[in-house]
């Protein structure tokens, strides 16, 4: 299963009971309440769908449209 | 702002110099208060089980080493703040260390790694970290990481961990190494844009409101928290039942388990505080969002998270509620806990921000190295200032509790205990539906201080008190029964008297449950009177008619008594029912009426409710046989007793005096009415009348001792009840009297007493307990919701058991309030005391006072008795009472009480007082009494205590020299518009760190002797730190600065610097001389071993600049004999560097340093011998002194202050002498711009060719002015006649040039 944009926005969203419409692409993730352990969670679960960022890598920039630049880059990278 | 910090933020750093980030500076105070602390060294090791490739594990480190440059960071204690560089050379490495051949190489490498982690580290030379592979085996190997908590925090060693793993994975398997860090440099930028940004400010706004009214933090023990070099540590593993319970339960309330248990873990200490709120410290790890997320370094910040109680509310709410704090702070988390304190004014002495520490880790997993099977353990994670739970999950089963503690705070025990309770805890949170259903004790401590504890089941025939008073009467009718002024009643006098009033009572309707009221002065009529009233089957009621009479007639209209025996003015409202003692029967002519039964009451007494209604306390007859039956067997009373009855009636303690003695056949003595308020009075009574047995009051027992008379008495038994009897009352008692004493607690409601503790000479408990229940007696100590609490928790009393009073007369309602069922055994009452109290781990109960006068000032639970002790241990007053007084609102104080000669100084008091107590509970006034009030019963009526006038104990002035000194610079460093009392705290008055350590300068300054940061910190109140520094005041005069000279603040002062032997002592005289300027000593910092030695000479003068610009901004003069000379030009070149203006620079015979270099080297003997001229003598002239102890013999019989150097200053100047030789024969001059002032010793250097030209490459000019002396005169009363006004000539023409 490949990881997108959108279904990474639908993870977030369900993790912090949100309806994904209300999470903006830009939106500082930690102002919605996402915390580290959620995002850990968070992680785990794309690592097993072949995401290989780690939990500092994600922490860096803390939204949905920084997260999908660093998984592009890894991408055009490996 | 202080002055200090707006200097620092325009001051520019030397090159690769940084700011520390504020993450940084917190820590860099901890570490200042006591750099020996090596607590900041987070230490863990890797288990690696598996065949190891070393080289590749090497190559991996290196690799990682390359990318973490905050590994090689070193720190420095600039002359404004601290500053911090990356400094390649401090880099560590790895060192690897083969213990295969030892017998038990693990346990080798663990103490290895232990003794490193306890080494401090020297943060301005490093390296600030080590890390050693140790191999084990051939297929086990520790790796040992160990870095100071100024570079890395937790999450900054997971991530270098990780990356040695991820590296060697990578390298073994051939694929890419993954993204290296980011340099620290990206953590610095970030913490300096998050200073300016608008997200601190509205940070600072959330936590401004979120702290609002913020109670006085508390923690689960009182005291300071300060870390010690280590702390204890208990290690549980929670088992995969309260694992997933925990995620079932999370899942369930809709919050995630790490919250969950955090809340969980905030409610039990929470409560084991006693409190409404408890502030816990939460680490936030400060990454989320964060450019350097994934830099190395150190961001952790620890949060402080309001929990309050909602133990009341189902556990799913409750969660909900603090998991939404817990979010709020985390999105303000940025935002500095050591900010905070700064903005709320907590810093230093007791107070504190947060109490324990909560630290969740959801996802400790260990790193991976490909191949090999990983363990973590953890060594040393920071600084415990007082209790941190942490719980490590690794995401899926298992979860691991530390309890790591303070040492200072909490015994092995207690850690031990608190582990072992918490779990309980966490098990039964996690079923329950509310936390007030969960009991705070663990269901060990409930078993055994529930049930096993109260097991005092004891068989007591069941019988009524007439019973046994009358089976005395008819076995011993010829003994002595009551004496009374001389007069005797035998046991048969008394069985026909009291028989024949009572057939009288009977005739006017006493009977079962019905009362008889006694309104009689102590007498014989009195006891005839009592025992009447019994043998009618009636109950007694005692009255005092000196009572008013509003209240009498209340207690009789309430009570309607059948007959009132007294006189009949006693209460004229009852005329009618008097039944006076002339009109008494004196033989029976009947006695077959019916007599009570063990259920019947025996007696009603009204105590005094607190809405001011007496309340009628009935007590039944089972009940007091009990407590008299306890009484005499448990203390072996009979025939030949003699008990004194000197309580009045109206005070339950009477009841055992009046009957104890008919039921053992022993004499009881009745005290004249009023002698109860007579220490002389009873003094003489026990000697006359051979009393065993008395009973006191505690505060009527302190006056009694304090009657001269009353020493070397003897008696069986002295019984002490009705107030707090202190352990300085038993100490005294025990010095004075020859008897046993024995400490005696219950409540009017419980017939008498209920629990007892035998106060003995050998007994050094302090609080003095009230000890253990009596027969078929339960004492629970309960919280708020019923349920038992551990040792140490303070609750309420409760009381159960046989000798459980009926209730309130006619008062069901008030009875209610007070009797409830025992929710622990079906069909028992309990009383609720209203007293609050605490178990001790042996089972024995301590009274902590009624709950509605529990003391606790600035959140510290204080035991008033202890100031007490510590009050009359001084030997100083005669009695003394403490109390807690709010004669302000919300200005509670203590307040001590004395009564004492009035030659005594109140000072001398406190000072013997804070030898004993910790400041916190020094009392912030002294009332002097003649003597102590005391209510009618002989207790201490503590209403009738008058308010101190507080003002003058606040406002006393500074008086000792010290104290005037902290003042002023108080009052310099704080800006404050007046000086500050003798009781002004440096951090209430707007200090913090940053002032802190101006402050402490200056005191270096201005004494000589180093208070370190930490005593400003321990003690911010100027006559508490004047106090400490008297006592550290053994290096005196030995800092790198010392105020020679006080002058005038408005002249420029002088700086006079130190010749070879470091120190500046030697230039009194000249400083004297200088007419009314400031004038400073520039002292080597050799004298002090710690220090490491200036690399350069030019180093050395940059110090010294450092130094100087702190002490003074404007034009500098500079003066330096010899080596000083030396010096003096070396800073004022480099002043001239940094722009700043040089006034005048006056060598004191000195000459460049080319002129000695071709001088042999000096050694220990030579440099002892230069003591010699630095005390001014000429060492040519004495070529015998040769040894230490013949020149410092010589020294001292000169009368040199050389002479009376402590051994460690010597050593120093003798340091200072071979340090300084190497410098000068290192340092090649820099030329000075302007002219130097050569002062010649015009009588010495005959044969030298040492001219003051020789400085003319140097400077742009040379004058020379010649003094008639030789070398080492120079700084002598004779020469400084001639040095002195030359000095102050040219300071006139250069201040006049206005060169500034």
């Amino acid at each position: 299963m490949t990881i997108t944009l959108e279904k990474m926005r639908a993870d977030v969203a369900a993790i912090i009971h949100e309806d994904p419409s209300e999470i903006g692409f830009d939106d500082n993730l930690m102002d919605l309440g996402l915390d580290s352990m959620r995002l850990m969670n968070l992680i785990l679960t794309w690592q097993e769908a072949g995401v290989d960022l780690d939990f500092g890598e994600f922490a860096e920039e803390f939204t949905l449209s920084g997260w999908w630049r660093a998984i592009e880059a890894k991408r055009a990278n490996a | 702002m202080t002055s200090l910090s707006a200097n620092l933020i325009g001051s520019a750093m030397p090159s690769g110099e940084q700011l520390l980030t504020e993450a940084q500076a917190g820590l860099w105070y901890v570490q200042q208060i006591d750099l020996s602390n090596p607590i900041l060294n987070a230490s863990q090791y890797v288990e690696l089980a598996g065949v190891l490739d070393v080289d590749l594990f090497r190559q991996a480190f290196a690799q990682m080493l390359e990318e973490a440059d905050c590994l090689s960071l070193t720190f420095h204690n600039g002359a404004f703040c601290p500053s911090q560089r990356l400094d390649a050379s401090t880099r560590p490495f790895l060192e690897i260390l083969d213990l295969r051949s030892e017998a038990d190489p693990a346990s080798a490498a663990l103490t290895l790694m232990q003794a490193d982690t306890a080494r401090p580290v020297d943060l301005g030379k490093g390296p600030i970290s080590r890390f050693t592979l140790f191999r084990l085996s051939e297929d086990r190997h520790y790796w040992y990481e160990r870095i100071h908590h100024l570079a890395i925090d937790g999450y900054g060693i997971v991530l270098v961990t990780n990356r040695v793993g991820e590296i060697y994975s990578a390298l073994k398997s051939g694929t890419g190494t993954g993204t290296p860090f980011a340099p620290f440099a990206q953590a610095i930028d970030e913490g300096v844009a998050y200073l300016s940004d608008d997200r601190r400010r509205r940070d600072a706004e959330f936590w401004r409101n979120e702290l609002a009214s913020l109670p006085e933090v508390v923690s689960l023990a009182g005291g300071r928290a300060v870390s010690e070099h280590s702390f204890r540590r208990e290690t549980r593993h929670l088992s995969t039942d309260i694992f997933s319970a925990l995620v079932a339960r999370a899942e369930r309330a809709k919050v995630t388990w790490p919250d969950l248990l955090t809340a969980l873990v905030a409610s039990y200490c929470r409560r084991y505080a006693a409190t409404a709120e408890i502030v816990a410290g939460v680490p936030h790890m400060g990454r989320l969002g964060s450019k350097a997320a994934r830099v190395p370094c150190t961001l952790m910040n620890v949060l402080p998270v309001r929990f309050e109680n909602t133990d009341y509310l189902p556990v799913d709410d409750a969660a909900v509620i603090h998991a939404k704090r817990l979010m709020a702070c985390r999105r303000h988390g940025r935002y500095r806990s050591e900010q905070l304190r700064r903005d709320l004014g907590l810093i230093g002495g007791q107070r504190r921000l947060f109490g324990p520490l909560i630290n969740v880790q959801p996802f400790d997993m260990p790193p991976k190295f490909d191949g090999l099977d990983v363990a973590l353990h953890i060594l040393g994670a920071g600084a415990v200032d007082d209790i941190t739970f942490t719980f490590r999950g690794d995401a899926k089963t298992s979860l691991m509790m530390e309890v790591d503690s303070n040492p200072a705070l909490y015994s092995e025990q207690d850690t031990k205990d608190h582990s072992a309770r918490l779990i309980s805890y966490l098990e039964s949170a996690l079923q329950a539906e509310r936390l007030a259903d969960v009991p705070l004790a663990s269901p060990n401590e409930r078993q055994r201080y529930l049930f096993d504890a109260n097991a005092t089941g004891h068989a007591v025939e069941d019988v009524t008190l007439v019973e046994l008073i009358e089976r005395t009467m008819h076995t011993y009718p010829d003994a002595p029964a009551v004496v009374f002024e001389g007069q005797t009643l035998t046991y048969a006098e008394l069985d026909r008297r009291s028989l024949a009033l009572a057939s009288q009572l009977v005739e006017r309707g006493a009977g079962p449950d019905r009362l008889v009221a006694v309104a009689l002065p102590r007498s014989l009529e009195l006891i005839i009177a009592l025992f009447a009233i019994l043998r009618s089957g009636a109950a007694y009621l005692p009255l005092d008619v000196s009572h008013p009479k509003e209240r009498l007639s209340r207690i009789l209209s309430s009570a309607q008594p059948v007959v009132i025996l007294g006189e009949k003015n006693s209460a004229d409202l009852f005329e009618d029912a008097h039944l006076p003692p002339s009109r008494w029967r004196q033989g029976a002519q009947r006695t077959d009426w019916p007599v009570s039964s063990p259920d019947n009451l025996a007696y009603v007494i009204y105590t005094s409710g607190s809405t001011g209604e007496p309340k009628g306390v009935m007590i039944e007859h089972r009940a007091i046989v009990n407590r008299l039956e306890w009484m005499r067997q448990h203390y072996s009373f009979g025939q030949q007793d003699r008990i004194l009855q000197k309580t009045p009636a109206t005070f339950d303690v009477s009841v055992w005096e009046f009957f104890l003695p008919a039921l053992c056949s022993a004499t009881l003595v009745v005290a004249p009415p009023e002698a109860h308020r007579d220490p002389l009075a009873i003094a003489r009574i026990i000697r006359d009348e051979n009393i065993t047995t008395l009973h006191f009051v505690p505060s009527m027992l302190s006056a009694f001792m304090a009657e001269p008379s009353v020493e070397g008495l003897a008696v069986s038994r002295v019984f002490c009840s009705g107030e707090e009897l202190t352990a300085e009352q038993r100490d005294r008692f025990h010095r004075l009297i020859k008897g046993e004493l024995h400490n005696l607690y219950g409540p009017t409601e419980a017939a008498v007493d209920v629990s007892y503790w035998e106060a003995s000479a050998s007994d050094s408990s302090s609080p003095l307990p009230i000890g253990w229940p009596v027969w078929n007696t339960k004492l629970y100590v309960l919280d708020d919701h019923l349920h038992p609490l551990p040792p140490g928790v303070a609750g309420h009393l409760y009381l159960g058991g046989v000798q459980l009073a009926r209730g309130y007369l006619g008062r069901d309602d008030l009875t209610s309030d007070r009797f409830f069922p025992d929710p622990f055994i079906d069909g028992h009452r309990i009383y609720k005391t209203g007293d609050m109290a605490k178990l001790r781990a042996d089972g024995a109960i301590v009274y902590l006072g009624r709950s509605d006068h529990q003391v606790k000032i600035r959140g510290l639970r204080i035991e008033l008795g202890e100031i007490e002790v510590a009050i009359m241990a001084s030997g100083l007053v005669r009695e003394a009472v403490v109390m807690a007084r709010e004669d302000r609102p919300g200005d509670k104080r203590i307040v001590a009480y004395v009564v004492a000669s009035p030659s005594l100084v109140i000072e001398t008091l406190r000072d013997s007082i804070s030898k004993k107590v910790p400041d916190y509970m020094m009392p912030a006034a002294f009332v002097r009494l003649d003597a102590l009030p005391v209510t009618s019963n002989g207790k201490l009526d503590r209403r009738a205590l008058p308010a101190p006038v507080i003002e003058m104990a606040a406002g006393r002035r500074a008086s000792s020299p010290l104290e005037q000194l902290l003042a002023t610079l108080f009052k310099e460093i704080l800006e404050l518009d007046s000086e500050p009392t003798a009781e002004s705290d440096f951090f209430s008055l707007g200090g913090d760190s940053l002032s802190a350590v101006q402050l402490c300068l200056r005191i270096r300054t201005e004494t000589g002797s180093d208070p370190g940061l930490g005593a400003i910190f321990e003690h911010p109140v100027i006559c508490d730190l004047a106090k400490a520094l008297e006592k550290a005041g053994s290096d005196e005069g030995l800092g790198p600065i010392i105020r020679l000279q006080r002058g005038h603040p408005n002249l420029a002062p002088i700086f006079l610097i130190h010749p070879a032997g470091g120190i500046a002592w030697g230039y009194r005289h000249l400083a004297q001389q200088l007419g009314g300027r400031p004038v400073f000593g520039i002292q080597s910092p050799t004298l002090s071993a710690a220090a490491p030695s200036p690399e350069s000479l030019e180093a050395l003068a940059s110090a010294y600049a450092d130094l100087i610009c702190l002490h003074h901004d404007g034009v500098y003069h500079l003066v330096g004999w010899s080596v000083g000379g030396i010096l003096a030009q070396a800073i004022a070149v480099e002043l001239q560097r940094r722009q700043q203006p040089v006034g005048l620079v006056a060598l004191l015979d000195s000459y460049p340093c080319d002129c000695w270099r071709a001088e042999p080297e000096p050694d220990e003997t030579a440099a002892l011998r230069a003591l010699l001229a630095i005390a001014g003598h000429d060492p040519l002239a004495h070529p015998e002194l040769v040894s230490k102890d013949a020149i410092i013999g010589f020294l001292k019989q000169d009368g040199s202050s050389l002479g009376g150097l402590p051994d460690a200053a010597l050593d120093g100047v003798i340091r200072s002498v071979l340090d300084t030789n190497r410098l000068v024969r290192g340092h090649y001059h820099k030329r000075f711009d302007g002219t130097l002032t050569h002062f010649r010793a015009a009588l010495d250097h005959k044969d030298k060719n040492l001219t003051p030209t020789l400085w003319a490459t140097f400077c742009a000019g040379v004058e020379t002015v010649d003094v008639t002396c030789l070398h080492p005169q120079m700084t002598s009363a004779n020469a400084v006649h001639t040095i002195a006004p030359e000095i102050l000539f040219r300071l006139t023409v250069i201040e006049q040039k206005g060169l500034a």
